[in-house]
C-alpha cells in the first residue's frame, strides 16, 4: 500500500464505520456522536498538541451556536449560511479572547476559560435577554429553509452534513500534524523557551492554534444549533465545561482517533446506558478513573498498539506522538 | 581577529538584594573562541541570560553588530545571528530528532513569525534536506533520526541541541555548560563537534571545569561572585593570584 492510499484508508475506515452506524443506531445518537467528536477534536488539539487545558469550551460552543441562532432567528432562513455565520462569529470571538488568554500560563488559562464560560452564560441568560430571550432560548426550527442536495433542516439530511463536517475537521487536524506548524505547536507544548530561542514567534503560533481550535468548537455549536433548531444559554453552562476535556482524556489525548472513540464512548454512555440505569455520569467517572490508573493513554491510546500488532499496521512517517 | 561583533557594557542584574551580575564588560570579535569560567553561582549563566535576552539587565547595555539589543526579544537576537544553548540540554522531547532539526532549519530559512508559511509547509518536505542530513551525520545522529528525543542519552541530546543551534547558522554561538553531566567519551564527542565550528562562527562557552577549555579557547574570562576577576589568555588567567585565591579549583584542576 502506498502512503496516499494508507492515508485515505486512515480517514475513511473510522468514518465509514460511523456512517454505517447511521442505519444500525438511532439517528440522534449518531448525530450527537458526530457533533461531539468535532467539539472534542478542538479540545484534543488544544490539550494534546499545544498543552492548553481549557475548562471553558462551552463559551466557544455558545459563540458559534448564538451566531447561527441570531442569523436564523432574526435575519435569514438558510441553515448553511447560518453555520457560516456561526463559524465566523466563533473565529472573531476566539481571535479577540485569544489575544489575552494565550499569554497565560496553563493553570490560569484553564480557570480563566471557565470564568469566560460563566460570563457568556450570564450574558446570554440575563444581560442580552431582550435579544436572546433568556432561558426560553431562540427557536428557529420552522424558520429554516430546505437546502439543495442535503436538506439541513431535516435530521436525515443533517446527519450526512454533520458526517462531512466531522470528516473535514478530522482531516484538517491530520493535516496540521503533518505540517511544520504542527511540529511547532508540539514544540511549544514541551519547551516554550526553546521555541523562542530558536527564533519563533511563539505567541503567534499559540494564538493561531487557539483560534483554529476554538473556531472548531464554535462550529460544533453551530451544528448543534441547526440540528435542534434551538439555542439557549444552557449551551454555555459551566456545568458541562469539563465534558470535552473528559472525553479527550477518555479517548486518548493527542491521538487522532481519540476524539472519535471518546465521543462514541461518552455519548454511548449518556444515551444508551442512561436508558438502562440512571446516573450515567457515575459510569463515566468510574471509567475515567480506571483509564487514568491504566496509564493515562485513554481508550484509543490503549487499543492502538494492540490493533497495530494484530493488523501489521505500519505508518509511513514518524507520527507526532503525545 | 575580525571586527568586534558583540559588546556588553556594565551589565548588572540584581535579584532582590542579591547582585548576580555586577558591572560586567565583555566584548567578542568575529571568529573568536572565548571561555567563561567560574565556580557555581559566579553569575556565568545569568550573564549569558542577559546577553541572549532571557533576562533584561538592570543596568548596562548589549550591542550586537552595532545595534543596541539590550531590550530586544530573544527572537530578534536570533534573527540577527545570536544563538544560544541551555545548561539543561534544551530540545523538544516529544518530537523525533529529525523534527527538532527541521524546526531549527525552518526558522533560519524563513522567519519564525511567518505563521502562514508554517501552516502551508509539510514537515516531510525537509526530511531529506541535505542540510538536515549533514547535521545528522556531522553530529553522529543519523542512527537516531526518527527516535523521539525523550529516549536519547544526555550526550545525544547535547549534540542535538548544538546541531540545532548550528543549523540556525549564527554569527555567535553561545553554549551554556555544554559538557555538564557528560561521560568522558561524550565530552570527547561534544568537543569534537565544537572544534568543527571554530573558524565558522564566534563561540562563547560557559564551563565549570576550566581543564576542558584549555587548548580550545583563545581567551578566558573568569567570574566570581558576579564580577569579572580576570580576563586574557588562559595561561595568564590561571597564573593570576586573585583567580588562584578565589577559585583555587581552577588552578588545581588545570594542574
Amino acid at each position: 500500500m502506498n502512503g496516499r492510499l494508507r492515508w485515505w484508508a486512515g480517514v475513511l475506515v473510522p468514518f465509514a464505520l460511523l456512517a454505517a452506524g447511521r442505519w444500525v443506531l438511532p439517528l440522534p445518537f449518531v448525530v450527537e456522536v458526530l457533533i461531539f467528536s468535532v467539539y472534542t477534536m478542538a479540545c484534543n488539539f488544544l490539550l494534546g498538541r499545544v498543552g492548553f487545558i481549557s475548562f471553558g469550551q462551552p463559551a466557544y460552543l455558545a459563540a458559534g451556536a448564538y451566531g447561527t441562532a441570531f442569523y436564523l432567528y432574526y435575519f435569514g432562513r438558510d441553515p448553511l449560511v447560518g453555520i457560516l455565520v456561526g463559524l465566523a462569529s466563533g473565529a472573531v470571538f476566539s481571535a479577540l479572547v485569544g489575544l489575552v488568554f494565550v499569554r497565560l500560563r496553563s493553570d490560569y488559562f484553564a480557570l480563566v476559560n471557565l470564568a469566560l464560560a460563566v460570563i457568556v452564560y450570564h450574558l446570554m441568560q440575563k444581560v442580552l435577554a431582550p435579544i436572546t430571550k433568556g432561558d426560553n432560548g431562540l427557536w428557529f426550527l420552522d424558520r429554516m429553509s430546505s437546502t439543495p442536495l442535503l436538506d439541513l433542516a431535516r435530521p436525515d439530511g443533517f446527519v450526512w452534513f454533520a458526517w462531512l463536517v466531522a470528516v473535514g475537521v478530522w482531516a484538517l487536524y491530520k493535516y496540521l500534524d503533518d505540517t511544520v506548524f504542527g511540529a511547532c505547536c508540539l514544540a511549544t507544548k514541551t519547551n516554550e523557551d526553546k521555541v523562542k530561542f530558536l527564533g519563533y514567534h511563539d505567541f503567534k503560533v499559540r494564538w493561531t492554534a487557539f483560534v483554529l481550535a476554538n473556531t472548531t468548537a464554535a462550529l460544533a455549536g453551530s451544528l448543534y444549533g441547526v440540528y435542534f433548531g434551538f439555542v439557549s444559554p444552557e449551551m454555555a453552562s459551566a456545568a458541562r465545561a469539563a465534558d470535552p476535556v473528559v472525553v479527550t482524556i477518555l479517548g486518548g489525548t493527542g491521538t487522532l482517533y481519540g476524539p472519535l472513540v471518546g465521543a462514541v464512548a461518552f455519548v454511548g454512555m449518556k444515551d444508551l446506558v442512561s436508558g438502562v440505569v440512571g446516573n450515567w455520569e457515575f459510569f463515566v467517572g468510574l471509567l475515567l478513573v480506571v483509564i487514568m490508573l491504566a496509564g493515562e493513554r485513554g481508550i484509543w491510546g490503549t487499543l492502538e498498539p494492540w490493533l497495530r500488532r494484530r493488523l501489521v499496521w505500519r505508518r509511513p512517517a514518524p507520527a507526532l506522538q503525545e | 581577529m575580525g571586527p568586534q561583533i558583540l559588546l556588553a557594557e556594565h551589565l548588572t542584574k540584581r535579584f532582590g538584594s542579591f547582585v548576580a551580575v555586577d558591572r560586567v564588560d565583555f566584548s567578542l570579535h568575529e571568529g573568536e573562541v572565548v571561555g567563561i569560567v567560574g565556580p557555581n553561582g559566579a553569575g556565568k549563566t545569568t550573564f549569558f541570560n542577559l546577553v541572549t535576552g532571557y533576562h533584561t539587565p538592570d543596568e548596562g547595555r548589549v550591542l550586537f553588530l552595532g545595534q543596541d539589543v539590550t531590550r530586544a526579544s530573544p527572537r530578534r537576537r536570533v534573527e540577527l545571528g545570536l544563538v544560544r544553548t541551555f545548561q539543561l540540554a534544551s530540545t523538544f522531547d516529544a518530537l523525533p530528532v529529525v523534527d527538532n532539526l527541521i524546526l531549527a532549519l525552518f526558522s533560519r530559512l524563513h522567519s519564525g513569525s511567518d505563521v502562514r508559511r508554517l501552516l502551508a509547509t509539510p514537515r516531510r518536505r525537509y526530511y531529506d534536506d541535505p542540510r538536515v542530513q549533514d547535521a545528522l551525520e556531522q553530529f553522529h545522529l543519523s542512527a537516531r533520526r526518527d527516535r523521539v528525543v525523550r529516549h536519547l542519552s544526555l550526550g545525544e541530546k547535547r549534540r542535538l541541541e548544538i546541531a540545532m543551534a548550528v543549523l540556525s547558522n549564527p554569527r555567535v554561538l553561545m553554549l551554556d555548560e555544554p559538557l555538564a553531566g557528560l561521560s568522558e567519551l561524550e565530552i570527547h564527542q561534544v568537543m569534537d563537534v565544537l572544534r568543527s565550528q571554530v573558524g565558522r562562527r564566534s563561540l562563547v562557552v560557559v564551563e565549570h571545569k576550566v581543564s576542558h577549555l584549555l587548548g580550545f579557547v583563545q581567551r578566558l574570562m573568569v567570574m566570581h561572585e558576579g564580577r569579572v576577576i580576570a580576563e586574557g589568555s588562559p595561561e595568564e588567567c590561571l597564573k593570576d593570584p586573585e583567580v588562584r585565591r578565589s577559585y583555587w579549583r581552577v588552578g588545581a584542576e588545570s594542574a
